[in-house]
């Protein structure tokens, strides 16, 4: 228990950690948000007034305290915006009696809505993705992988290799655009782009995006899970195993892939919180409003309060990957527990 | 066996193929889809139109800060008590006429009697008086709210010193008066832009984030209406006071739509009117005998040209600037991009009000320009490549897909003249803040959009001396000229027209003349409509006006959408 709370603190500290750098980074870099809010013809006057309600005038070290002083608080259960003009950019996220905890990231500069709605509605998004994405990775990675592996030097794994090959090295945006033209427009199986409104369209808006994912991904963990399975499958176990007279299917599954697991287990883990920062290609390309749109957008414009959010979504989602990935390390590989 | 084995590969390599040679081959347009009747058919009512934009709006408040995409939408929610006609001129439009008296300071506007906003109440004198005092508060978000710090009391109201703008007169439930604090010929195209279009009575008298937009406008927004990032939808307005207008029952937009799929989508009917393309696809569409006849250009309303900072070496130096003005053989900018560039040798482009076919402007000629170095005491010899600017000079560069073409013709025009320009790559926000600071970059390209069609919205901004800020100067080449300002001040005061175009003239020719900017080309975009989109004309101000559009598809039903099977 202290170790999970000492993995917790540290947890924290490189959260806070990311986000002050991706602060003062955001403060160093040239350019001005307001000029960038009010447009590059608005005159002076009219900037000097927007970085006045943007509260811009103020020095950073305040804006710095501002922010973590307001991005987790307790404030009323009910929140009006028009009467309470405190609260009105929070996010009301764990009710207790009268009042609540909010999360507050502030308003969004080019938007103009509070920041946390912004990422509470496109946060989902992106989760659906990623593990739809993932998920078609790791499958189509496995399965390949174990086949090319099992079949080292045939026909079969050379074609595998050289798939892979390709994923691996055919930018994303090629990939999509290449689904895109011949299941969408061509045959018409599934939607071009976009969201949807249903839940049925949600699904189906889904399928591109994931694959295209899944293709780059799972040509990655195909020369991944092939070469470590060429490694164990020469194992002393492996050989013992067969010896002993296991099925081949035993052997790979019982034997050689569970050894696997850990390696998995660990990229998909930093995998999963790396694209919960934001498959920014596939959202762009499949109009898929998530948050890496979102934060591409939010560092292009200088929108601070969106950018700090998205810094630290994106982080927290990282650590706990890491985080589970250790547990679950842990819990697959006896070896490192005693370590 | 061995066939099983073969056959995986094989697959790969067909699919791969497959899936570059379907993107890389596909040059062949579709077909146009059919108008229901005969060109001349009158306009028939209904339909939803369907539009893309590339990217997400992010206001639709005439008070708050906007963009070029919100504008399509919000000249159709608000109407103004003046707008443009196609030609760029102020017409009225909810001002049933309107006077000009003491001198071009006092505007008195006549309303339209029965006009219904969005939310069924009529329109009068004091909605106008307070939705002009609610855009115009200290605590809006205005962008462009010192447009109007002419009308009297601005100032005070401004500051937060006044509770109401003394300048705006209610004289009547019909009636009002702006009072000008000196005559100023620009305050109707001023007043055109959508900031002072009356908004309902619902939006109050102060701005708020969280108000549902509503005018006076042909079309309606709905609550719910509106998807950030992903879709608009505005409805037609039934009660608006031009009879039997919109003839479109809806108009809806799909944010953040790829190049790529909005063409997709316009050639299989899912959407009517395409605007964003490549350029290939743009030369595509205007040389199809299909297609060209349903293209058309917009007006230029982007002016770009090479500004010369005139403080720093060696552009302090006229002639050096005289001799990049005539160096830069302009039509290399145009076999760039074509179909969306015009040659520009005077600030004003052509189809613009200003523009003056008779100038000659600034014209490409390398002897002259050879002639212009050497009287600047740097003379060059372009057999030996000996001479010329001993320095190199740096010319900032954002990744910006025509910029960065334009900067290496730029860079091979001049170093036939012996200027030595070294491209530097920086971001956005880091480019403005090179460029409009003092001291910051000797060269670098401008580019100003019209915010209307009038020459005070380039003459003032970019050359006066008052534009001349110490972080962001509009006047990006620190140009100074007590007659030019002279010129500019007295021309934007002139109510005689004869009278103004003399004065912008004059001012032109010291432009030309003087060079702080080497003028380059105008942008304009492209736009291409399927046959059944009927009453669509490229507007001079308004980028894809659709007020007055009708659909007149065959069988009146739309192509399934994707997805679903077809």
């Amino acid at each position: 228990m202290s170790r999970l709370a000492r993995r917790l603190a540290h947890g924290a500290l490189v959260v806070w950690a990311v986000v002050s750098i991706a602060f003062v980074i955001n403060n160093l870099l040239p350019g001005d948000p307001a000029r960038l809010v009010a447009g590059v013809q608005a005159r002076p006057a009219d900037v000097a007034r927007i970085r006045q309600q943007l509260e811009l005038d103020r020095p950073p070290i305040v804006q710095y305290a501002q922010f973590w002083r307001r991005l987790v608080h307790v404030g009323p259960r009910v929140i009006d915006p028009n009467r309470d003009p405190t609260h009105a950019s929070c996010l009301v996220v764990l009710p207790l009696g009268p009042f609540a905890g909010h999360v507050d990231f502030g308003k969004s500069y080019q938007m103009r809505q509070p920041v946390a709605a912004v990422v509470a509605d496109r946060l989902p998004r992106t989760f659906a993705l990623t593990s739809a994405g993932v998920l078609l990775q790791v499958l189509f990675g496995l399965c390949t992988g174990v086949a090319a592996a099992l079949r080292r030097g045939s026909r079969l794994d050379r074609a595998l290799v050289s798939v892979s090959l390709l994923g691996v090295s055919a930018p994303t945006f090629l990939i999509a655009l290449s689904l895109q033209y011949v299941l969408a427009y061509k045959l018409r199986w599934l939607p071009l782009d976009g969201f949807g409104q249903t839940l049925g369209e949600h699904v189906r808006c889904l399928v591109l995006p994931a694959i295209t994912l899944g293709v780059y991904g799972a040509a990655y963990y195909t020369r991944l899970v092939r070469d470590e399975m060429i490694g164990l499958m020469r194992q002393d176990w492996v050989r013992t195993a067969r010896a002993k007279g296991a099925s081949p299917w035993r052997v790979v599954i019982h034997h050689a892939l569970r050894n696997e697991l850990t390696l998995l287990v660990t990229a998909v883990g930093l995998d999963f919180g790396a694209l919960m920062g934001g498959a920014v290609v596939t959202e762009t390309v499949f109009r898929w409003p998530g948050l890496g749109d979102l934060s591409v957008k939010a560092t292009m414009h200088r929108d601070g309060p969106v950018l700090l959010a998205c810094v630290v979504v994106t982080s927290v989602f990282i650590v706990a990957s890491s985080l589970v990935v250790d547990l679950v390390g842990r819990r697959l590989d006896p070896r490192t527990r005693e370590s | 066996m061995r066939s099983i084995r073969t056959k995986p590969e094989a697959f790969a390599w067909a699919a791969a193929l497959l899936a570059g040679g379907a993107i890389g081959c596909r040059e062949q347009l579709a077909t146009p889809i059919p108008a229901g009747h005969e060109p001349g058919a009158s306009p028939r009512r209904g339909g939803t139109l369907h539009l893309a934009w590339l990217q997400d709006i992010r206001n639709l408040d005439p008070a708050g800060p906007s963009d070029g995409y919100a504008l399509q939408a919000m000249h159709l929610l608000f109407a103004g008590l003046v707008d443009f006609d196609d030609q760029g001129r102020p017409v009225p439009e909810l001002a049933d006429h309107w006077d000009i008296a003491d001198g071009g300071r006092t505007y008195r506007f006549t309303l339209r009697t029965g006009v219904r906003m969005h939310d069924g109440d009529e329109l009068t004198a004091d909605d106008v008086k307070r939705s002009a005092e609610r855009a115009l508060h200290p605590t809006t978000p205005d962008p462009n709210a010192s447009y109007f710090k002419n009308i009297e009391g601005y100032d005070a109201f401004a500051a937060g010193r006044a509770d109401h703008l003394t300048g705006i007169g209610v004289e009547g439930r019909y009636v009002l008066s702006f009072r000008l604090a000196e005559p100023d010929a620009t305050f109707l195209p001023v007043l055109a832009m959508p900031t002072l279009r009356p908004v309902c009575k619902t939006a109050g008298d102060r701005y708020l984030d969280t108000w549902l937009p509503c005018g006076a406008g042909p079309f309606k927004l709905r609550p719910g209406d509106w998807q950030r990032g992903t879709r608009l939808r505005l409805v037609r307005h039934d009660e608006y006071f031009r009879p039997g207008r919109p003839y479109l029952d809806a108009v809806e937009w799909t944010c953040n739509m790829q190049v790529t799929a909005q063409r997709f989508r316009f050639e299989d009917g899912q959407l009517d009117i395409l605007r964003d393309m490549t350029q290939a696809d743009q030369l595509r569409f205007a040389a199809d005998p299909r297609w060209k006849d349903l293209g058309s250009m917009e007006t230029d309303r982007t002016v770009l040209g090479e500004s010369m900072n005139t403080r720093m070496p060696p552009f302090d130096n006229i002639e050096v600037r005289r001799a990049v003005a005539a160096a830069i053989d302009r039509n290399h900018y145009k076999a760039i991009k074509p179909g969306y560039i015009t040659v520009l040798t005077q600030l004003v482009p052509p189809g613009v009000p200003g523009f003056d076919p008779e100038v000659e402007g600034q014209r490409h000629d390398y002897r002259a320009a050879l002639d212009h170095m050497r009287k600047a005491g740097y003379p060059y010899d372009p057999e030996s490549g000996r001479g010329g600017w001993p320095e190199t000079i740096v010319y900032p560069v954002y990744d910006q897909g025509l910029l960065v073409y334009t900067a290496q013709v730029l860079k091979q025009d001049l170093a036939k003249i012996g200027l030595r320009i070294e491209l530097k790559l920086v971001s956005w926000p880091a480019f403005l803040a090179l460029q409009q600071r003092p001291g910051g970059v000797a060269i670098s390209q401008a580019n100003w959009e019209m915010d209307y069609p009038d020459p005070s919205s380039l003459f003032d901004p970019l050359f006066t001396t008052e534009s001349i800020g110490s972080e962001s100067s509009f006047n990006t080449a620190f140009y100074t000229n007590a007659r030019f300002d002279d010129l500019v001040a007295r021309a934007r005061r002139e109510g005689n027209p004869d009278h103004r175009r003399a004065l912008y003239r004059e001012a032109n020719d010291i432009l030309c003349d003087e060079a702080p900017w080497a003028f380059a080309y105008a942008y304009h975009f492209y736009d291409v409509r399927q046959p059944y989109v009927r009453g669509f004309k490229p507007h001079a101000v308004w980028p894809m006006d659709v007020s007055a559009v009708w659909l007149d598809r065959a069988g009146g039903a739309s192509n399934s959408p994707a997805g679903s099977g077809r």
